[in-house]
């Protein structure tokens, strides 16, 4: 039989597979670390609680007067009350749910969209040579600006929320889709014809992947621009979700009020990122950057 | 595509299948709208079923040749005929290139069978047997029990095994080698080299190889071909006389393989020094 200096049956290789292993920093660098971290939240926390007690930092600009940047006890109690209902705060819950329904519907639509355009122009040279200006100029333009276009079309309904989060993502995903789509290297697509695939053969069964595992890559920045457009979309049309109780907090000088609920977004856009991140390793394992 | 253009067939070439040659590429010549000539009048002929390898000096036109046989580049002048071919749905060409072609999201079985997802539905064996077949060649090529791992994976000699017999899988007429192995290190080179030699003997592929490593070269090839400096035309032609048995580790201590390096060497070497002066130039 043929000779095997390099033996790839083996069964000692089988077993380690690259991507999992992590190298672990050792117990005791973790710890100090962790200790590092604590400390840092304390000092911040004690003075954000503590400074604005001292008058004369009182007197010297708002951002040492509790009454404008309440403080973290009084945050703690709100953000407490906005899960519970209690102390006459309202439930934080319908307005959330409004805003990760939103966001997240967005996603999903200006995903797939954006995807699709993206996996299409990257195929077709002449169609991408021709919508190349207008992409960039819709690129360039703040897609916030547009908010008030889009509010006079759907009117002030959960559709103008999901609407403006489909617009921004929509860009998100068809310049990764795109990017993906043509950074294909050459001889990838040249195999595949030489084996016998056809240009519509090459777009599904080649191209489509690439521009996928791109587009999932985006995920958790699609996710977190998705809640940021909505949030301002809320916060400008003052209808609904939590952009409407930030609106209403600051109309009203409610300070504590304002960063509970900066505080429970902060807590939506950890988690969503979060799950993004689960599913991109999930679906592209075998993505290697 | 791949021209076919038939073969002017005399009726003693008809007859006598066997020492009619698969390819004929006559006066080949390529260069760019601006700049100098690339080829300048490559001649060669392959027999059927045998391994022809080009060595020459760096950036001399190797992979022109090659990318002109493969059809994604039109010669300037010249032609390349090709026998013509009994099964009009056997595959015409194959090629594995230097850079790693296989995809990412597909195990190395799926890798392998590649053709069958890409190939038009007319032009697909049955499933059982297209399983077999991939399966075979896993087999022939010691990726057994790597069949479900993923690219990523693999070590730098089972990727280019896995190239190789995607390259493989459709049973081409012709396959094209650019350069295959030069990013792997000696002793999974040479392990390569006896697996591949042996698949394309087996499968009868008629096949091209285009490698800097004259010992590579050798190891394979039924005929060495030195190309000139560029603009590249055919230098000098060896017959490699190892047969289709041969073991790749005792090759390295023949005599006989060590008396063709030097002799070959010597006339790559003059190319090597040409091409050198024209550099300086």
């Amino acid at each position: 039989m043929t000779t095997t200096l390099e033996t790839p049956a083996g069964a000692a290789q089988l077993a380690p597979m690259p991507a999992r292993t992590r190298v672990r920093k050792p117990l005791s660098r973790r710890l100090t670390v962790l200790i590092g971290q604590l400390v840092v939240l304390v000092v911040g926390l004690s003075a954000w609680q503590f400074l604005p007690m001292i008058p004369a930092l009182q007197s010297l600009s708002h951002v040492f007067d509790s009454y404008f940047v309440s403080s973290p006890i009084k945050v703690a109690t709100t953000v407490f009350n906005l899960a519970t209902g209690s102390d006459n705060v309202v439930l934080i819950w319908p307005y959330m749910g409004q805003t990760v329904f939103a966001s997240l519907v967005g996603t999903l639509i200006g995903l797939t969209l954006g995807a699709l355009a993206g996996l299409v122009l990257s195929n077709f040279a002449f169609l991408s040579d021709v919508m190349r200006p207008f992409i960039v100029a819709a690129n360039a333009t703040p897609r916030v600006a547009l908010i008030p276009v889009v509010v006079i079309i759907f009117g002030l309904s959960i559709t103008t929320s999901i609407a403006i989060a489909v617009l921004v993502v929509f860009f998100v995903a068809f310049f990764n889709a795109y990017e993906g789509g043509t950074s294909i290297p050459p001889q990838i697509v040249q195999n595949a014809r030489l084996l016998g695939a056809s240009n519509v053969r090459i777009l599904f069964r080649v191209r489509l992947q690439y521009a996928l595992a791109w587009t999932i890559t985006g995920l958790p920045l699609a996710v977190t621009f998705a809640i940021i457009s909505v949030v301002t979309g809320e916060i400008l049309t003052g209808y609904q979700g939590t952009g409407y109780l930030l609106s209403t907090a600051s109309t009203t000088g409610n300070a504590s009020l304002t960063f509970g609920v900066v505080f429970y977004l902060a807590v939506i856009g950890l988690v969503i990122v979060m799950g993004a991140e689960v599913v991109r390793r999930r679906v592209l394992h075998w993505w290697a950057k | 595509m791949i021209k076919e253009d038939s073969l002017k067939q005399s009726s003693v070439a008809v007859k006598d299948r066997a020492i009619q040659p698969l390819i004929e590429i006559n006066d080949l010549s390529f260069s760019y709208v601006e700049g100098d000539p690339v080829l300048a009048g490559v001649d060669v002929t392959i027999e059927p079923g045998t391994i022809v390898g080009v060595v020459g000096p760096s950036g001399c036109g190797k992979s022109t040749l090659l990318s002109i046989l493969a059809g994604l580049v039109q010669p300037t002048r010249g032609s390349v005929v090709w026998a013509p071919e009994d099964d009009a749905t056997r595959h015409p060409i194959s090629m594995m290139f230097q850079g790693d072609t296989l995809l990412p999201w597909l195990t190395v079985k799926q890798n392998v069978g590649l053709h069958y997802k890409l190939a038009d539905r007319r032009l697909r064996p049955p499933a059982t047997a297209q399983r077999e077949r991939v399966e075979t060649l896993i087999r022939l090529a010691g990726l057994n029990g790597a069949e479900d791992r993923f690219p990523y994976q693999l070590s730098g000699g089972m990727r280019r095994r896995t190239s190789f017999l995607s390259a493989v899988t459709p049973g081409p007429r012709t396959l094209l080698l650019d350069e295959p192995f030069s990013a792997l290190d000696e002793p999974t080179r040479i392990s390569i080299h006896q697996d591949v030699h042996d698949v394309i003997k087996q499968e009868r592929i008629t096949t091209l190889l285009i490698t800097h490593d004259l010992a590579e070269a050798i190891s394979l090839s039924d005929k060495v071909l030195v190309m000139t400096a560029r603009p590249a035309s055919v230098f000098k032609t060896f017959d490699i006389p190892f047969g289709e048995k041969r073991k790749m580790l005792e090759l390295r201590e023949d005599p006989e393989f060590l008396r063709l390096y030097g002799e070959i060497w010597e006339q790559l070497a003059t190319q090597i020094q040409r091409a050198e002066a024209k550099k300086k130039k």
